[in-house]
């Protein structure tokens, strides 16, 4: 075989695999992948809503560890209630999204407005907790952040956390 | 036995078979470290995506795509890596992966992005710069497995 040649075959031989992994990984990954597409089209609106009302600030794995270890901080799970059940960081509030009407308001009697919350969600994937956010603002409390790594990433990490409330 | 296969045998007997025998070596280790991190990221695509989200390179919806092809890419090479079918390409592929990872590193390193590095566990604190030293060795394994790999075609 010549050198071209040779090259020419590694180059399609590379392309094969390629294209079996995306194959697979798409198919494998196909639900993921369309939440995540469809996910974007709602996506657009909220961010540009967020311009003029305030929205909660992002923070780290690391960040959010050590406002946790301060106990400075009240975690707030903005996940339904059976995601909650089946696991959530130790000492979070259960505060689903479905629920803010009722859940909000009655969360502003017992919290003070000048408590730091951090609110959190599955994860990337997941923009309830940067709502719930907004509307804990929304109702006068100052401090509030997302953790965009979300439960998975706290789990995944080690950290504490509990199962039922 | 004929003249020109005792001549190609002779040929690939020049290589000092401790030689031989470690390159095969290193290559299935390379196959066996690239199936196992393939196989975490498959468990959790999620995670993973998460992970590469963290290195704000892509848009939203690429870091999905990329979370759920490329761990299936990496269990592809290391199979055939530890199979040793087609050892060309899937060291050729680690190769460039690899190129692409510590390109990615660095640059998050060079913007002060506190992430980690997604390239096995998600959520584990690898030091980026560790990473990037871990990455340099893979790449320095596979560019053995493709010089030995030329070295018997060429023979």
């Amino acid at each position: 075989m010549t050198t071209r040649q040779s090259m020419m075959r590694l180059a399609i031989e590379m392309a094969i695999m390629v294209a079996l992994a995306a194959v697979i990984g798409v198919s494998w990954n196909y639900r993921l992948l369309v939440n995540a597409w469809t996910g974007k089209g709602a996506e657009a609106p909220k961010a540009a809503a967020g311009i003029s009302a305030p929205i909660p600030l992002p923070l780290g794995l690391m960040q959010v560890k050590e406002l946790y270890d301060r106990k400075e901080a009240t975690f707030i799970d903005s996940r339904d209630r059976v995601a909650y059940g089946s696991g959530h960081i130790k000492g979070a509030i259960s505060l689903p999204l479905m629920d803010t009407a009722t859940a909000i308001p009655e969360f502003g009697n017992r919290v003070p407005k000048n408590a730091t919350l951090v609110v959190y969600c599955s994860g990337y994937a997941c923009e309830d907790s940067i709502e719930v956010g907004r509307q804990l603002l929304a109702i006068g409390y100052t401090t509030v952040y997302y953790f965009d790594g979300g439960f998975p990433a706290w789990r995944d990490a080690g950290y504490p956390i509990a199962r039922r409330p | 036995m004929s003249r020109d296969a005792s001549r190609a045998k002779s040929g690939d007997q020049m290589q000092n078979p401790l030689i031989k025998h470690s390159i095969a070596i290193v290559r299935i280790c390379l196959g066996a470290v690239f199936l196992y991190a393939g196989m975490l990221k498959i468990v959790d695509t999620t995670a993973f995506a998460g992970s590469i989200a963290a290195y704000r390179l892509f848009p939203y919806f690429f870091n999905y795509l990329v979370a759920a092809v490329l761990p299936w890419l990496e269990v592809i090479c290391g199979v055939v890596l530890v199979t040793g079918w087609r050892t060309r390409p899937a060291a050729f592929m680690i190769l460039l992966l690899n190129l692409f990872f510590t390109a990615a590193l660095l640059s998050a390193l060079i913007r002060g992005l506190e992430i980690d590095c997604g390239c096995f566990k998600p959520g584990a604190a690898d030091p980026p710069l560790m990473a990037i030293g871990r990455d340099l060795v893979f790449m320095a394994m596979a560019g053995l497995v493709i010089w030995q790999d030329w070295r018997r075609s060429a023979a």
